[in-house]
């Protein structure tokens, strides 16, 4: 354990493999100090883990209805959390559910920020006319308010999950493109930029070697952020029924479905609520704490 | 023939409500093998010359040349071979996210030149670096080591001349003394061209064969190294400049 | 009569990478007269002068067996009595002036907050004393200067409105930490003759913390070299350049001059004894 944090730790790496885990092994070392972003990571990890194991956690069908067993209030034996309308166990919707939201989460993740920093560095590295067309388009889908235009988005190509996140990702590419445009400007006319030009480096290696790497902190940071109002959306278009399909156990339909009972039968939109919460604080903690570790202006040493 | 031949040259910048014009008129030429320096106070257009010899400023009227041939407008991997420049900060010319490896790698890969190990770990000897720091990170090194690897940075792709901005300015004393030091030794081993900046009259005169005076981006004199000695200077302003410097200071 | 006294004083940082001791010991006592401080960088000058005001931010800690100024135990002063004497009693000025000015405030109105929220002065004895004080630091224009931001001004100028601020309420002690080393060598000269000028009116005490010995030399009473956070030597001014300390030497032999051999310059050996 001592000679592999010792090798972590070493000043003078013997090669790139040790020289990239040393330094993620320092921001560890830091995210590791901030307590509330540990509780935030917790959170996101338990979600994952949840998700993957969801047909083992479950204790019940998540679909299967059983109508004797309507609005059972929690601590019920067998449903902890209780049951909703059509006598399906909260609690294992809700841990399929987890599924749902990751599978959003993770194709947002992987479409809206790759987009913008794309357009952002693009915008920012070349300047000129092509700053002014992409700037223009990105303004116009930043104002629309989120939740209208993918509201818009999906009555057009129709409900359903891919549809959904579509939706989401096409309207929350935006800011990432300007805070990656932001990022861009100020690295652009730094001399390090100015040697690799030197050196006769085109604008593909510029711009994917050495100004995506300085834009990268502040969009993960941004992204882990926005997660809660992802989640957030896919969970109103849930509830608005343009989102996830009954009977999929997703959040946001799930509190629309119980809304009906919500001062009889609390529970029914509480614990999905709950659920949605705590998820969204998860990623928003971790978001707070990566701005520590990752931010290139803190980690000067 | 000079190797490098200004004429004329000025450099305009576009600023947001009026245009600065940083370089008025100037003229210089070096020749090959000549260390070159030019002087003057903070804003008399002195980086500016170097970038626009790199095309990193925009030029608005003059010429220069290389060699005889004008440098042509986008500057190509032919003028990267040939010219290459170390900038003022160290703490700002290396990119904080790449190794010191990846930092002198990147313009072996830009040209496709064979032997990127045996090349990175000459270059860091050749610099008086230990080859233990190749994996570093520029912030593991202190400001006179990473001005080493700048300039090896700069000497990968073997160029003829090598512009430097105030290469020691951002350095203490004693690791300006190594630094101006090994710059010496490797322009004799290798035959290099220097036109270089520094708003310290001693570093020029030690390092350079013939100065520029700089003043307002006008060039104000041009002296030869024995001249400056002997306070053989014709301009008030280049007078000014010499009475002002900090081992005149103590001379009395 | 002694202004500063310290006595063995230590700040260390507590890093990532273990504890970093950046002064170690210092000991030294200063009168009404211009006490340089001088080192390469990284040798602690900062820290000491940031230290008597007990302006060390955590993870950094101070210790001294004695700090004492004008009879005040500054080790044992509690954070309120600090706040009274900074700016007030003794007053620092930054490296970077502009790191220093507040870059979305007038420069005027910098200038006249603490006057009028801490000696309570209207809007018009505020704005002439800021004025005058401008004036004082050879500002010619100054009621330009007034209704400048600070990205509007030089550097030179820059640092020359720091300075006036920080004399503005007439301070016992100034600690000036590197305070011409950003300027040219004509301007260089011009803020430390203002500076010479205004001690010597107002008998202040000074420590002028650079890296620059022949300016120290040239400018100060008495000279603490500093390394590795420890005084090494310490001598009048005006023998400077006799330094008997290699590390002094190593300092001063190093620097080119005009009209120098072109052998190369001596490199100061951290590899001696000294230097352990
Ligand atoms: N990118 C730029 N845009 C506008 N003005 C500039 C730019 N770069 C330099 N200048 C101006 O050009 C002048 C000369 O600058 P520079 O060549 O950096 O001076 P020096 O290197 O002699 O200190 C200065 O007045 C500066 O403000
Ligand atoms: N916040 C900090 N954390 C860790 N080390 C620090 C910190 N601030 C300063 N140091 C260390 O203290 C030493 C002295 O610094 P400083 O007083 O600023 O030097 P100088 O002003 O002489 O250049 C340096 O070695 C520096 O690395
Ligand atoms: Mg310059
Ligand atoms: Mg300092």
């Amino acid at each position: 354990m001592s000679t592999l944090t010792d090798w972590l730790r070493d000043p003078s790496p013997a090669s790139r493999r040790q020289a990239r885990l040393g330094q993620a092994y320092l921001s560890w070392l830091r995210l590791k100090n901030n307590r509330l972003a540990v509780i935030g990571l917790g959170i996101v990890l338990a979600l994952v883990i949840v998700a993957i194991f969801a047909p083992v956690l479950a204790p019940h069908d998540p679909i299967t209805q059983d109508l004797r067993a309507r609005l059972l209030p929690p601590l019920t034996a067998g449903h902890p959390l209780g049951t909703d309308d059509f006598g399906r166990d909260i609690l294992s919707r809700l841990i399929v559910g987890s599924r749902i939201t990751l599978y959003i989460i993770l194709l947002v993740a992987v479409t809206a920020p790759v987009f913008g920093l794309l357009v952002g560095t693009v915008a920012g590295y070349f300047g000129g006319w092509i700053d002014e067309v992409l700037m223009r388009i990105t303004d116009i889908f930043l104002a629309f308010p989120k939740l209208i235009l993918a509201l818009a988005l999906v009555a057009v190509m129709g409900p359903g999950i891919i549809n959904a996140v579509l939706a989401i990702a096409v309207t929350s590419w935006p800011p990432y493109a300007r805070v990656a445009r932001a990022e861009t400007l100020t690295v652009r006319s730094s001399d390090y930029i100015a040697a690799v030009r030197l050196q006769g480096a085109g604008a593909v290696r510029i711009i994917w070697g050495h100004i995506m790497p300085m834009c990268l902190p502040s969009v993960i940071i941004r992204v882990t952020l926005d997660m809660a109002g992802v989640i957030l959306i896919a969970a109103g278009l849930g509830f608005l029924g343009l989102g996830v399909q009954p009977p999929m156990p997703e959040w946001g339909a799930m509190i629309s479905a119980g809304r009906k009972y919500l001062f009889e039968q609390w529970w029914v939109a509480t614990m999905p609520g709950l659920a949605i919460f705590t998820v969204s604080l998860g990623f928003n903690l971790l978001g707070d704490g990566l701005r520590d570790v990752l931010d290139p202006r803190n980690s000067g040493k | 023939m000079a190797l490098i031949e200004i004429d004329d040259l000025s450099v305009t910048f576009a600023a947001r409500h009026r245009e600065v014009q940083a370089v008025r008129n100037v003229s210089l030429a070096v020749d090959a093998r000549e260390s070159f320096g030019l002087v003057g106070e903070s804003g008399s257009g002195k980086s500016t010359i170097l970038r626009a010899i790199c095309g990193l400023a925009p030029i608005s009227g003059g010429t220069i040349r290389i060699a005889g041939q004008p440098v042509p407008t986008r500057r190509g991997p032919g003028f990267s071979r040939r010219v290459q420049m170390v900038f003022q900060d160290p703490y700002a010319s290396l990119h904080p996210r790449h190794t010191i490896d990846r930092t002198l790698s990147e313009p072996l890969a830009i040209h496709g030149l064979p032997d990127t190990d045996a090349r990175v770990v000459r270059a860091l000897t050749d610099v008086g670096l230990p080859p233990a720091f190749r994996f570093r990170f520029p912030h593991q090194l202190s400001g006179g080591q990473r001005q080493r690897v700048a300039i090896a940075r700069a000497l990968m792709l073997e160029p003829e001349i090598l512009l430097l901005d105030e290469p020691t300015s951002a350095l203490d004393a004693s690791v300006q003394a190594e630094t101006l030091n090994l710059l010496n030794r490797l322009r004799a081993e290798r035959g290099l061209t220097f036109l270089m900046v520094s708003h310290d009259l001693a570093v020029i005169d030690h390092m350079c064969d013939r100065i520029l005076v700089m003043q307002h981006g006008a060039a104000v004199e041009e002296l030869p190294r024995e001249a400056l000695a002997k306070a053989q200077m014709k301009t008030d302003y280049a007078r000014s400049l010499f009475a002002a410097s900090a081992d005149r200071l103590l001379g009395a | 009569m002694t202004l500063l006294s310290v006595e063995n004083l230590h700040v260390t940082f507590d890093t990532e990478a273990g504890v970093v001791e950046a002064v170690r010991g210092v000991s030294f006592a200063l009168g009404r007269e211009r006490l340089g401080i001088v080192g390469e960088s990284g040798s602690g000058k900062t820290q000491t002068g940031r230290a008597v005001l007990r302006l060390i931010r955590p993870p950094g800690r101070i210790r001294a067996d004695r700090m004492v100024f004008d009879g005040q135990d500054l080790m044992a002063a509690g954070e309120r009595d600090m706040r009274a004497l900074r700016g007030r009693r003794i007053a620092m000025v930054m490296q970077d002036p502009k790191y220093s000015l507040n870059p979305v405030m007038r420069v005027g109105h910098q200038l006249m907050e603490g006057l009028r929220q801490r000696d309570g002065l209207s809007r018009r004895d505020a704005h002439a004393k800021a004025v005058e004080a401008l004036a004082a630091v050879q500002i010619r224009d100054p009621a330009r200067v007034m209704e400048a931001w600070p990205h509007e001004l030089s550097g030179g100028m820059g640092q020359r409105v720091m300075i006036a601020m920080m004399l503005i309420p007439n301070p016992d002690l100034l600690i000036a930490d590197e305070p011409t080393s950003a300027l040219d060598v004509t301007v260089q000269a011009e803020v430390l003759s203002i500076l010479d000028n205004l001690v010597r009116t107002r008998g202040m005490g000074l420590i002028f913390i650079s890296h620059d010995l022949r300016l120290v030399a040239r400018f100060c009473d008495r000279v603490l070299v500093m390394f590795k956070g420890r005084i090494v030597e310490e001598l009048p001014a005006r023998n400077l350049m006799q330094a008997q300390h290699p590390y002094t030497r190593g300092l001063l032999d190093c620097l080119p001059r005009i009209g120098g051999p072109r052998t190369p310059l001596p490199a100061l050996d951290r590899t001696a004894d000294w230097a352990r």
